[in-house]
């Protein structure tokens, strides 16, 4: 046998999924060469048969079919493993050193295109972009469908290969930015990036950044949209969604799909999760500077009913709110691990069980669970899990500022929280910018 | 470079409006017994004179910050300028950082310790400073969309409790000139426009906003004094410490379930004051490390926020604040008066040798 056959063998042969298999193609014998788990060995041969009868029929040289098939290489053994590995299919024309790189027949890996599994659309297009990049690029372009669409492809990463996609509108996204992502990526090729901390290390983003610099999502409408508006679409293969770039505050207001009701609706919806965002940052620190600083600030009937809610409620407001606060995380935390079959056991045992017997043993007050219900039921409504999760966090900046001077500390945190999303930049964009296209006119 | 007047009006406006409404109003009223206006107009007066000269003499030297201007002028002029620039934001810094957190105790934080007010004001400025000029534009968009709009409504409020009858005596006479009070309420005027001349590297704007907004200020200066005049009269409210502020005290509003909307007010712009502390931080350490390129910005602006915050507990009570406040005036009336003028000066001068030069 060949010697490159040979040598692929012996690298190749630990793997139980490889096959080796002689066959004739157009009177030659050629031997096949690839992993049955990542080719369908049958259908590819039947493709393969088909070629060569027609090519017979037509009497032209053999050598037109090879070109025709696939790219033809001369020895070269590594290209040809790192192609196996890539799940093409080696056809090895025997008796020379020559074979076609093939790109056969895969068997079914990915799921098929579906409505999204972690985003609602109401009134909007349904399909979500999968794990295969090609499908995702595909659906972005039938979407865009016009010659503006520039998209550039990576293989990132050392030893295990990985596809990085870079999708934007020539002529609306900023030059800047885009020279910035393409020198980055240049630049750290060789790092891994399988998840997201990986992509925004190989970017240069600060890792201690506790707001994520993409904004996800799983709506190809939605990245259509923003790529319209002048940002940039990554995609990494086998992640379910487009990352955008760069990400910006007021994508935790506006969603795209709201453009799908009329102008008034959309403003108040818009405006509903502004007002979630402030609830979510105000209210528990609110609680605890009332309760336990500023009580004179209410007026005395409500101060009244305050206290007497928290009447016999045996430590300070600030433990009392750190303690309900980490539980409600836990729950939300233990609903995304479970099951979705036993998922609303928790909610039930979480809210009602919990949040009942808690009062009634009087160790928390009843206010405090109502204000927890408000702030978890307001932190839902911001656009983006990523965005809700910062928020989550940035909360208890506010509740240990106001917890130590009272309503002066929570305006200090809001300062603070202010300050630091005012400082936050993707490649000098601001954060606060409402909009990237063009130049900085319209920002914010 | 994008043009930035809305970030430079809405600082404008913010720096200012955290400085009206605590001492001013009790300067002003404490300057005159009668025809208040008079004094605020004329201090409204000043205020666009010096801002107009100012922002005509720094369009001679676009996108140069006045300490290259003076630089460039020669070492005699910087030092006779920006050292006093210096000097006089240091003791801004620590005049404002003492004054408002005593007031934070006395308003509403009556048990915390002053020092962890203080702390507290110092290191949120130093923190926002740190970041750069930019940022602290941006932050002051982010506060003006909180806050503005409850500052707004409670100044509206304010007016509950009005007695138009109070505004009379109408007649005014210049008195209140020989009073030092009126010099210290200058405090209000002369605090916040430096900055326009530190920010042209970094923004641009256009002078008639700029205008705009401290036309935007006018009736704030005007009703932040008569508010608590036409509330209690001239007589009461001259006894009391910070008279806008028991004015909003004794507004009620029922269906709001605070009882205090004073506290709101206060804390809206206390966020302002912080604000224009990081301003203030950010311009001294643009001078500092104009003369000291060696070090780097942060570990000055550590220092100098540590500086502040120790000599904060040198003055031990309000009498020594207001002896402060009284020592600096001459310093801000230099400020106020001298660095337009001296800049318009050398901007003509500029203009005169290169038109000579080009003929």
């Amino acid at each position: 046998m060949e010697q490159l056959v040979q040598e692929i063998k012996s690298k190749l042969e630990n793997n139980e999924d490889f096959l080796l298999q002689r066959d004739y193609l157009a009177d030659t014998a050629i031997i096949l060469l690839g992993f049955n788990t990542l080719v369908d060995f049958v259908k590819t041969r039947a493709v393969l048969q088909k070629h060569a009868e027609s090519h017979l029929l037509q009497n032209r040289p053999p050598e037109d079919l090879w070109n025709a098939i696939g790219e033809l290489i001369e020895g070269n053994v590594n290209k040809a493993i790192s192609s196996i590995y890539e799940g093409k299919l080696i056809i090895h024309l025997a008796d020379t050193d020559r074979s076609i790189i093939m790109e056969p027949v895969s068997t079914m890996l990915d799921r098929s295109i579906e409505t999204p599994a972690n985003e609602n659309v109401i009134q909007g297009a349904l399909n979500a972009f999968t794990e295969g990049i090609d499908a995702n690029i595909g659906i972005v372009r039938k979407l865009v469908n016009s010659e503006e669409l520039i998209m550039a492809s990576y293989s990132t990463g050392q030893n295990r290969k990985k596809k990085l996609s870079l999708l934007y509108l020539e002529g609306q996204a900023d030059t800047e930015l885009l020279k910035n992502l393409e020198s980055h990526i240049e630049k750290n090729i060789h790092q891994d990036i399988s998840d997201l901390q990986g992509l925004a290390k190989m970017l240069g983003f600060p890792s201690w950044s506790a707001i994520s610099k993409f904004n996800t999502t799983e709506l190809p409408h939605h990245a259509v949209q923003y790529l319209k508006k002048g940002r940039v679409i990554l995609f990494i293969d086998r992640l379910p969604f487009a990352l955008i770039l760069p990400s910006l505050l007021w994508d935790m207001f506006a969603i795209e799909n709201d453009r799908n009701f009329p102008l008034p609706i959309m403003i108040a919806i818009r405006s509903i999760r502004i007002i979630g965002i402030l609830i979510t940052l105000i209210t528990p620190g609110l609680y605890v500077a009332l309760v336990s600083v500023n009580p004179e600030v209410l007026q005395i009937q409500l101060a009244l009913s305050v206290a007497q809610s928290r009447e016999g409620v045996p430590y300070p407001a600030l433990v009392e709110i750190i303690f309900m606060l980490v539980i409600l995380e836990l729950i939300l935390e233990a609903s995304v691990r479970l099951p979705k079959s036993i998922g609303p056991t928790i909610t039930m045992v979480g809210g009602i069980i919990l949040g009942q017997a808690v009062v009634e043993a009087k160790l928390v007050s009843n206010l405090l669970i109502i204000i927890l219900a408000a702030t978890t039921i307001a932190n839902s409504t911001i656009a983006g899990f990523q965005n809700a999760v910062s928020i989550r966090l940035f909360k208890y900046v506010i509740v240990i500022l106001a917890s130590i001077y009272g309503l002066l500390g929570l305006v200090s945190g809001l300062v603070i929280i202010g300050a630091y999303l005012a400082g936050l930049d993707t490649y000098g964009k601001s954060y606060l910018y409402i909009n990237v296209k063009g130049n900085e006119s319209n920002g914010r | 470079m994008a043009d930035k007047s809305l970030h430079v009006m809405l600082m404008y406006i913010i720096s200012h409006l955290g400085l009206i409404f605590f001492m001013y109003p009790g300067n002003i009223i404490s300057s005159t017994s009668q025809g208040h206006w008079l004094p605020i107009l004329v201090g409204i007066l000043i205020h666009f004179i010096f801002i107009f000269i100012y922002m005509k003499g720094l369009s001679y030297f676009p996108k140069k910050d006045i300490i290259r201007i003076y630089s460039e002028v020669g070492k005699g002029t910087a030092i006779l300028f920006i050292v006093p620039v210096f000097l006089y934001f240091s003791m801004i810094l620590l005049i404002t950082v003492r004054a408002y957190s005593e007031i934070i105790t006395i308003v509403f934080l009556s048990e915390t310790p002053l020092w962890a007010i203080m702390l507290l004001m110092i290191s949120i400025s130093a923190y926002i400073a740190s970041k750069g000029v930019e940022v602290i534009f941006r932050t002051g968009l982010l506060l003006a969309i909180l806050f503005l709009p409850i500052i707004i409504f409670i100044f509206f409020t304010s007016f509950q409790n009005v007695d138009w009858r109070y505004a009379i005596p109408f007649d005014a006479n210049f008195g209140f000139l020989t009073k030092r009070t009126y010099y210290e309420g200058f405090f209000a005027f002369s605090g916040g426009f430096l900055f326009l001349g530190f920010v042209q590297p970094y923004l641009s704007y256009k002078r008639k906003h700029v205008l705009w907004a401290a036309a935007f200020l006018i009736p704030f200066f005007i009703f932040s004094v008569y508010v608590p005049v036409l509330t209690f009269g001239q007589a009461t409210s001259s006894t009391t410490f910070l008279p806008y502020v028991v004015a909003v005290d004794a507004i009620n509003i029922n269906w709001l379930m605070f009882d205090r909307v004073t506290m709101f007010f206060l804390l809206s712009l206390i966020s302002f004051i912080m604000l224009f502390l990081a301003l203030v931080s950010w311009k001294a350490i643009r001078i500092l490390s104009h003369y000291l390129p060696s070090i780097r910005p942060v570990k000055l602006l550590i220092a100098l926020s540590a500086a502040v915050f120790f000599s904060c507990f040198l003055i031990p009570d309000w009498k020594d604040v207001e002896k402060l406040f009284w020592w600096n005036t001459f310093l801000r009336f230099y400020v106020l008066v001298a660095i337009p003028l001296s800049i318009f000066f050398f901007g003509l001068r500029m203009k005169g040798k290169d038109s000579n030069e080009t003929v």
